[in-house]
């Protein structure tokens, strides 16, 4: 019997070793995260919901392919990217609506939430309106604080390409944020 | 949308300190920081209970059979004999090879059942302290089929009475390098993105062989 604070490798031996239970204990870990990456990726939190839904089963299903357990975050982010692929392709386009963009401000009526939440909605259009590729890295980078390296494994792209996406999207996200200051 | 100055990314990328930057690039980066930050409150749903009633409802395709099992289903099966016949990295490899695909396996071999074949796993991994094959055929469970090297030349090989079929597999170097074999010849996808492949092996039933 594994406890919450095992790591990844002891948790994934115990699921391997056949007590499904314990990948809850991988569940609540990872799932704020990915919860979080995808519904930056899909603008709609339902559909994250889904995808994310989606990918902890199949990750379960082929946790035995997992190849290195000591790696389970990254793992799980590349399914569940490739899932937020998948569906942004039967949408037909990378780019979000803005009318799935997620609140995240919470219920307060006050000046300053509301002020915020418009600000929150403002870079949530900012990032909506990047394509899937560099809306990823971005997320990737500056939301999940993945390294160059982890979003390599992530995304099968070269450090290089990362770089230059991520600054893409800085430059796509700051010129928008300066739109609204004039 | 132009460019951003080459001190911004670096500091964004931790590489520079932003105290450093000037006051215009100082104040750009405490925007998209801030920006970014609106970005991190993580949504107030969970899909737990959904995750763990799937689960719950089929558990068991993640769990490997044990040994005692697999031996329990590999003797039930019926015999037969087939072989599978590789690319070689060496013309002297291949006559090896062809010497030991000739031999009857009647004399003591596995024998295949109708709907199933031996699949042939040859490596050439010189220093490797072990090789073991997992895939699609022992739900890619270690531990189940070792490779072995008798005579320390590097190059590894086993066979396995398998399922007639397709199946996908990989070489595992040493308990953890996991690489495709390069003499599959056929490659599949993992399925998982990133562009990871999985060798492919296609087993002919003994039925099939001349």
């Amino acid at each position: 019997m594994v406890n919450d604070g095992a790591p990844d490798m002891e948790v994934v031996a115990q699921v391997l070793g056949g007590d499904g239970e314990a990948f809850g204990i991988l569940i609540r870990r990872y799932e704020p995260g990915l919860l979080r990456f995808a519904t930056r990726m899909l603008g709609n939190p339902d559909a994250a919901a889904d995808a994310v839904a989606e990918s902890l089963v199949r990750a379960y299903r082929h946790l035995a392919q997992c190849r290195d357990p000591g790696r389970l975050r990254s793992w799980l982010y590349r399914i569940t990217g490739n899932r937020c692929r998948s569906h942004l392709a039967r949408r037909h386009t990378n780019d979000i609506s803005l009318s799935d963009a997620p609140p995240l401000a919470d219920g307060s009526d006050t000046w300053a939430v509301l002020e915020r939440s418009e600000q929150v909605a403002l870079v949530e259009r900012a990032l909506a309106a990047l394509p899937a590729e560099k809306r990823e890295a971005f997320v990737l980078k500056h939301v999940e604080g993945m390294s160059y390296e982890e979003m390599a494994t992530v995304t099968g792209a070269r450090i290089p390409t990362l770089k230059m996406r991520v600054h893409r999207a800085r430059e796509a996200l700051l010129a928008a944020l300066e739109e609204v200051v004039r | 949308m132009s460019p951003i100055d080459p001190r911004l990314q670096e500091a964004l990328d931790g590489e520079r300190d932003p105290g450093d930057l000037p006051a215009d690039l100082r104040e750009a980066h405490a925007r998209l920081i801030a920006a970014t930050q609106m970005l991190k409150a993580t949504p107030p749903v969970s899909v737990a209970w959904r995750v763990m009633a799937e689960i719950r409802e089929n558990p068991g395709r993640v769990q490997s059979d044990g040994p005692a099992r697999r031996l329990i289903r590999w003797l039930g099966r019926p015999r037969a004999f087939t072989v599978r016949l590789r690319p070689v990295w060496t013309l002297a490899l291949a006559a090896g090879l062809v010497t030991v695909l000739l031999l009857p396996w009647s004399n003591g071999g596995p024998t295949p059942g109708v709907a199933q074949g031996i699949a042939s796993f040859v490596g050439h991994f010189p220093g490797a302290r072990s090789v073991e094959v997992v895939g699609s055929f022992n739900d890619w469970s270690r531990g189940t089929l070792h490779l072995n090297d008798d005579n320390g030349d590097g190059i590894w090989h086993a066979k396995a009475v398998l399922p007639a079929g397709q199946h996908e597999y990989m070489f595992v170097v040493d308990g953890e390098r996991w690489v495709p074999d390069p003499l599959a010849g056929r490659y599949v996808d993992d399925g998982f993105g990133a562009g990871q492949q999985n060798s492919l092996l296609i087993v002919r039933p003994v039925s099939s062989q001349p």
